[in-house]
């Protein structure tokens, strides 16, 4: 089924398209964007439970975006008077309050041309069979009690197994004097943690999840993904200190999505370049990767749970090429970055929340293909490990360092797995390096997108991320 | 809105219930070296409704739910009946909401307009060079206001200020450039602190270019004397959360001693009600409980234990509220005497991680000063890892101690023998 387009933004249409031409007075340029979005995040161990119908992306409110002289203002809101006028009035009022302390500070606007506004209609309504705001609670509930309770029974030593789901029912719709967009779509994700000490009471996390653009259909795969989790625990209670060094190492699709993610999404983020942060800007054109490296991005690139219509500025959603067989290529960018640049904006202006900030942010990031088996992969190298199981990244593209956190390596000798298991594993190096280090590429990909994204250490988002297999030289500690 | 909101829920037949209100004002300015990329108003009011209902077997069932200002009463109503229906579903221990009446202090008049001017002139007189500056920096101010009524009768109001900016910086040497980031949270600005620590952040980013690869150290001291400090500290606080006792996720109960046979400093950490100038600095915490002041642990041993309202009564614990500030005592040794022999001191990570769980420590070494052999190298890259559990027992740390928003901690941390993975 469609996921209906949320008739509370049908009903409010007419009073923020009025709101666009009584601020149009004051200002030259005038958008808002209005969301209204639905969902819920259920919790669900033997020790602890919970429903709650908010979760990270839920919200219902509005941000209005004005230019005048080269400066652009937001004003965010959640409270409708009865009068529109009113509201307009205060929002002048309130900005020229701002623009006062910003005259006594002598402070000068980074100087950006107005924004386009082209006549442009969309209505999207893409597909979920099952919506969170129809959910039958009782039964996931029951479903996820008993997952749980499975969890507990197979997974050796486990203290607890907690099962969490959200789901969230997206409605946005972005207005301005001549465009009318509108978007409905469900994603949904869901895990399985269970955790339990080993011998010397070192607590131990093994966790499985799914995830993707769709309604609570998603969340049927967690019984199949729940097997898997008894042999990660076993592993990770038995996994030996890492000897430091720099190894042949083997990503598996989840930590081969962290290094797109960390190494070159964050890097190519070209709101990074207007600010100089971003050294991928002197690299456009220059080889960053071998010939086996190739990495798009965009909310086109997969059904997944960031997969929209159009983002948060109103730019319709696009896929990205941005390495190319090892040469980079582009960046992505929001629309004010590209006003900055000169360039066109590729869909990926994203905010928290209505609330926020639009920043550039990625969306799918994913490494391509390649036509290697991963027995092939894993003949191929002398010492070194399979590494699988994220835990977090941290991207730095000014000097293109890179740090992964990950979970497990399981070593790899003569071409063969030992079944020696290492825990936890910090790979770290130089972006280029380990890009230009890929060696070999496997025939099939996945993408996750079980995280969400900050951008330093705040506004986080959700994206997904993946590839194949990939084989690669790096530095572990 | 709680008036209409309360009005459904006694017409729902609930009889146990929590409402919280927030309303954040706040003024943000974004800019890009010292140019205005943005500058936004946000005015955000949401109301968090949970319901209670006692079940069969003296379970407690609850939900909850968020309602915007711009809710009908149809849909206030439907999204109540929602949630009491889903609490029906969620069963756990009985446990009580608070029933004790808390005095609210008066509330604060937060100036938003005059914090957000103070930051903006602060940044302006940041001491910048040709080759160390402000690559760009961002200021959010806000005025939060938080209203709770429960179905006990209590109910309060809280105002505070709650600041945070966050910082940039480029240092350069040539065709060479390196950027540090920094993300200071507070209550209001103070301008000095602020230039003072955006300035020591030039000066390392003036080192940061000229290092060298950090050596193959194996097992070595290393010190913390920046916020990165506070991630090894909470991770004592975080442990004697009701919240994850309750779930086996700490063994931290009352009596223990967390550093048997320790050589070095013992930690104290104390919960407080109040610090100045904190971000959250509120006496009362999101469940209407009065924060008390308290010791949480005591010279290494566990006094006392903290966290939400249902664990802490699951655990026999008395007036375990959500407590947001800590102060950690400092040690024996001043700073001098703890920065004694050959150690690395690391100032930037790329990101420093202390995971309360397992305890495990991991950093990627961005800039550290290695102090070996009466000599002080500069030096980057490589990792430091580490498991807390062996590193408490013999930590060092300073009797100078230094506020780092929510948190007062030594102003120097070394934790001896950690693995450092170099590149040289």
């Amino acid at each position: 089924m469609k996921a209906p387009f949320s008739p509370y933004l049908d009903a409010l249409a007419p009073k923020m398209k009025k709101l666009v031409e009584l601020l149009g007075k004051s200002f030259d340029y005038v958008s808002i964007l209005s969301t209204d979005s639905v969902g819920f995040q259920a919790n669900i161990s033997k020790r602890s439970k919970s429903i709650t119908g908010s979760n990270m992306t839920t919200e219902r409110g509005n941000v209005i975006r004005v230019w005048r002289g080269g400066q652009y203002s937001e004003f965010a809101f959640n409270n409708i008077p009865a009068e529109i006028e009113t509201l307009a009035e205060t929002v002048v009022r309130q900005l020229e309050s701002q623009f006062a302390v910003l005259q006594r500070t002598r402070t000068q606007p980074y100087d950006t041309p107005i924004l386009p506004d082209e006549p442009q209609e969309l209505f999207v309504e893409k597909e979920a069979e099952r919506l969170p705001e129809r959910a039958d609670m009782k039964t996931l509930v029951e479903t996820f009690t008993a997952l749980s309770d499975r969890g507990l029974e197979t997974v050796p030593h486990a203290l607890d197994c907690a099962i969490s789901a959200s789901s969230t029912h997206i409605s946005k719709m972005f207005v301005t004097k001549n465009r009318f967009l509108r978007q409905s779509y469900v994603y949904t994700e869901g895990t399985c943690m269970a955790y339990a000490p080993n011998e010397e009471g070192e607590m131990k996390m093994a966790h499985v999840g799914v995830s993707g653009c769709g309604g609570l259909e998603i969340l049927d795969g967690l019984t199949e993904k729940l097997e898997k989790l008894p042999r990660q625990m076993e592993e990770m209670l038995r996994a030996e200190k890492i000897v430091p060094g720099e190894y042949e190492i083997i990503s598996d699709p989840g930590i081969s999505g962290l290094i797109a993610h960390e190494a070159f999404g964050h890097g190519v983020e070209m709101d990074m370049f207007v600010k100089h942060r971003a050294l991928g800007a002197d690299y456009i054109g220059k080889r960053v990767g071998s010939d086996l490296c190739t990495m798009h991005e965009g909310a086109l690139c997969d059904n997944s749970v960031t997969a929209y219509a159009f983002d948060d500025e109103g730019t319709l959603a696009g896929d990205v090429i941005e390495i190319d067989r090892g040469i980079l290529k582009t960046g992505i960018c929001d629309a004010l970055a590209a006003l900055r640049l000169g360039i066109a904006p590729t869909g990926n202006g994203k905010r928290e929340n209505f609330a926020h900030k639009v920043y550039t942010r990625m969306t799918n990031t994913v490494f391509d293909s390649g036509d290697s088996t991963l027995e092939e992969m894993i003949a191929s190298v002398k010492h070194g490990y399979l590494l699988s199981g994220t835990q977090s990244g941290m991207e730095d593209p000014k000097h293109w360092g890179i740090q992964c956190i990950i979970a497990r390596g399981y070593e790899i000798k003569d071409g063969k797995l030992t079944g020696k298991v290492v825990a936890p594993v910090v790979m770290t190096g130089y972006v280029p390096d380990l890009l230009g280090s890929i060696s070999m590429a496997s025939k099939d990909r996945q993408i996750e997108g079980n995280g969400a994204c900050g951008k330093g250490h705040k506004e986080w988002v959700k994206v997904a991320d993946g590839g194949p297999y990939l084989k690669m030289k790096a530095r572990l500690g | 809105m709680l008036d209409r909101i309360e009005e459904q829920i006694k017409a729902l037949g609930c009889t146990v219930w929590e409402l919280r209100e927030q309303t954040v004002k706040a003024w943000e300015f974004y800019f890009i070296r010292h140019a205005l990329d943005q500058n936004r108003i946000t005015e955000v009011e949401t109301v968090n409704v949970t319901l209670y209902r006692l079940l069969e077997d003296g379970m407690l069932g609850s939900a909850s739910g968020k309602l915007s200002p711009t809710a009908s009463d149809d849909e206030i109503g439907k999204t109540l009946a929602d949630i009491y229906e889903q609490a029906s579903l969620v069963k756990n221990p009985a446990y009580t909401l608070t029933d004790k009446p808390v005095e609210a202090p008066a509330l604060q008049e937060v100036n938003v307009e005059a914090i957000a001017e103070d930051f903006i002139s602060a940044m302006s007189k940041v001491q910048e060079t040709e080759t160390e500056f402000v690559n760009s920096y961002e200021i959010f101010v806000k005025e939060i206001t938080r209203h709770y009524r429960n179905s006990n009768g209590v109910e309060y109001t809280v105002r505070y200020p709650s600041s945070m900016i966050e910082v940039v910086v480029n240092a350069r040497k040539e065709d060479h450039e390196i950027e540090l980031y920094r993300m200071y949270d507070s209550g209001t600005c103070d301008a000095d602190k602020l230039c003072r620590d955006v300035e020591k952040t030039l000066r390392y980013g003036k080192d940061r270019l000229v290092t060298e690869p950090t050596p193959k150290l194996n097992e070595f001291d290393v010190l913390f004397s920046t916020d990165d400090a506070v991630q090894i500290y909470r991770y004592f606080a975080i442990k004697t959360n009701t919240a994850l006792l309750f779930r086996h996720l700490s063994d931290w109960t009352v009596g223990k001693n967390v550093a048997e046979n320790a050589t070095g400093d013992r930690v104290t950490v104390k919960a407080v009600s109040s610090l100045h100038n904190s971000s959250k600095d509120y006496p009362i915490d999101e469940e209407g409980a009065a924060i008390q002041d308290r010791v949480l642990i005591r010279s290494g041993v566990v006094e006392n234990l903290w966290g939400p309202r249902q664990y802490s009564q699951y655990l026999g614990v008395e007036n375990g509220s959500m407590v947001q500030n800590f102060v950690v005592e400092g040690g024996a040794r001043s700073e001098a005497e703890v920065r004694q022999g050959d150690y690395l001191e690391v100032v930037e990570f790329s990101d420093f991680e202390v995971d309360p769980f397992g305890g495990n420590i991991a950093g990627e070494i961005r800039l550290g000063y290695l102090h070996q052999n009466g000599t002080v190298k500069i030096v980057s890259g490589g990792s430091v890892t580490g498991q807390m559990a062996q590193a408490v027992p013999t930590m060092e740390f300073s009797s100078e101690t230094e506020q780092y928003d929510t948190c007062v901690i030594p102003r120097v941390t070394r934790l001896k023998d950690l693995k450092i993975t170099g590149i040289a």
